[in-house]
């Protein structure tokens, strides 16, 4: 009985505060309708008053004169009224006029009255049927209440730790992750052999600390690049590593789920596994130096354009315009005047070299060449040295030495098949039109090193020469072929059948 | 049992403290009727408007009779309940 007693009293609890809320509810629509009751007769008296008011020229009134004190006074204008509409904003009108504000007045306090009684009514049978729950569980035992307990220990029956709703840009715990990390850990110290192969997940330090080691590494290799600027790394062996070096990468790769070391960094693997130890990670390191695999690493440094080429056998080759000048001045030296050496004839690099082959400076002023087939057609016309009176003979001329010229580069090129800057069978443009500006007997006199006047003067000679026999030949055994030249050439063909 | 006595005791109260509300206004009235029964002939009588502070002049027979009605409706209320 005592047991089934409290039971009860736990029960009961529940439902008598249901009760008391629904009557505290009750009470409430009660004060409520009294008030506006209240309302609702004073409008009712007003109502009255303001029938009979205007009936009335003036009224002998008592006059409030502050809160304690009164004064008998008139009230005139009887029907003049100001009626309060609300937020202190005030309309004149007369008796009958406010008599209608009233009644409307009336309508919404009658409404609101019948809501309240409604509510009130509904509450009180909500209490009512309280009571009778009441009523029955306190006084029958026939009632029986179903219950089942909801245990707390909710671990035990499900596996794992409970799973937690992470807020969407949220981290996930830290400790989590560690804990995943050192059961890692513990799975290599079984099997020590693969490289990390669950450790997807590094904690933020461990990352930071990564991706420091790797920009110091990249520092290094930046000064090691810019001392041995000059000298050729040719690479060893890297034909065999390249594929072990593909797949370690390929192992590598899909096991750091998140790569955050950026592309150009000359160290491939992107973050090592945590445990791997440092020895491990030189070892890498110098495979990674002679890394097979051809790629362009741009590395950022303070020089300008200095583009380091690794094709993956240990060379790299680097262009860096400081390099480049210095190849320019050095040429320059050996060539002295000659600027533009002939060598660039096999060097070409850009498109300006090959606007170069094609064209001559003169004055500073690149001028473009003619046809080498259009000088030859007319070619009879510019044989001796005296002929420097036109402008034409001049270019004539000078086409002639350079057509020269690029034969004998053509030939150099077929004959060895490096033909370099110190080829000496290249003749270097300008000379050409020098030689024509200023005439033969400057080169002559050229105070030049032995191999350059040799250069300038040999090469172009010889065949204009040639040319000049060929056409002093020419000239010697046919004088008359000069005349029918000017014929159109179908008569001339014509001719030559005859 | 004890909800039962506790019901009653909130009938009660609600119930004494409408017939207190109901007595002092028996006996305000009775009080009103007394005093404008025994004014003099020549006494002005007022009455206040409801809900203002302005008082008009009214009829002393008529405010008595009035008084008179109301404090009967008044004890009638007091005896039903």
């Amino acid at each position: 009985m005592a047991e089934k007693g409290e039971m009860n009293k736990g029960d009961l609890g529940g439902v008598f505060r249901l009760r008391e809320e629904h009557e505290k509810v009750v009470k409430d629509c009660e004060s409520r309708i009294l008030h506006w009751k209240k309302v609702s007769g004073d409008y009712e008296a007003l109502n009255d008053r303001l029938k009979t008011l205007p009936d009335q020229l003036s009224y002998d009134i008592m006059v409030p004169f502050g809160s304690l004190a009164f004064m008998p006074g008139k009230l005139v204008h009887t029907n003049e009224l100001t009626v309060l509409l609300g937020d202190n904003w005030f309309a004149r009108c007369s008796a009958k006029q406010a008599q209608k504000l009233v009644d409307h007045r009336m309508k919404h306090v009658k409404h609101e009255l019948d809501d309240l009684s409604k509510t009130m009514k509904n509450f009180e049978a909500r209490v009512g049927l309280v009571k009778d729950l009441e009523t029955i569980s306190a006084n029958k035992g026939d009632c029986v209440d179903i219950r089942e307990e909801v245990r707390n220990n909710g671990t035990s029956v499900t596996k794992g730790r409970q799973r937690i709703a992470h807020r969407p840009n949220s981290k996930p715990k830290l400790d989590a992750v560690l804990d995943l990390k050192e059961e890692d850990e513990e799975n290599d110290g079984e099997d020590g052999s693969d490289e990390g192969s669950g450790k997807g997940i590094l904690t933020e330090e461990e990352l930071w600390a990564r991706l420091d080691e790797l920009e110091k590494l990249e520092e290094l290799e930046d000064d090691q690049d810019r001392l041995s600027d000059n000298a050729d790394m040719n690479g060893e062996d890297t034909s065999s590593s390249s594929s072990e070096e593909e797949k370690e990468r390929d192992a590598a790769h899909p096991v750091n789920g998140v790569s955050l070391k950026p592309s150009w960094t000359s160290v491939p693997h992107s973050i090592a596994p945590p445990v791997m130890d440092r020895k491990q990670e030189e070892e890498e390191d110098e495979e990674e130096e002679g890394n097979c695999l051809p790629t362009i690493f741009f590395s950022h440094t303070v020089e300008p354009k200095k583009v380091r080429i690794n094709t993956g056998k240990n060379t790299t080759l680097k262009f860096s315009e400081r390099k480049e000048q210095k190849e320019h001045s050095k040429r320059k030296k050996k060539n002295g005047h000659n600027g533009h050496s002939h060598h660039e004839l096999h060097k070409i690099t850009t498109p300006a070299d090959i606007y170069r082959l094609f064209v001559d400076v003169k004055n500073g002023e690149p001028i473009p060449r003619k046809s080498i087939l259009k000088s030859r057609s007319r070619e009879n016309s510019v044989c001796s040295d005296t002929s420097e009176s036109s402008a034409a003979d001049f270019e004539e001329r000078r086409v002639i030495g350079r057509s020269f010229s690029y034969d004998e580069a053509t030939h150099s090129d077929t004959s060895d098949g490096n033909a370099d800057e110190d080829s000496p069978v290249a003749v270097p443009l300008r000379a050409t039109s020098r030689f024509e500006a200023f005439s033969g007997t400057v080169i002559e006199k050229d105070p030049m090193p032995s191999a350059v006047p040799h250069l300038t003067i040999t090469p172009p000679a010889l065949p204009t020469i040639l040319e000049r026999k060929q056409e002093e030949v020419a000239s010697d055994f046919a004088p008359p072929q000069e005349a029918p030249k000017k014929v159109s050439k179908f008569k001339a063909a014509r001719l030559q059948q005859k | 049992m004890s909800s039962k006595s506790r019901e009653n005791d909130d009938n009660s109260e609600g119930h004494s403290a409408l017939k207190e509300e109901l007595n002092k206004q028996v006996k305000e009235q009775k009080v009103v009727v007394d005093e404008l029964s025994n004014l003099k002939k020549s006494r002005k009588v007022y009455t206040q408007q409801r809900n203002s502070n302005i008082f008009f002049l009214a009829d002393r027979g008529q405010t008595l009779s009035s008084s008179k009605k109301k404090l009967d409706i008044l004890k009638k209320e007091l005896q039903d309940m």
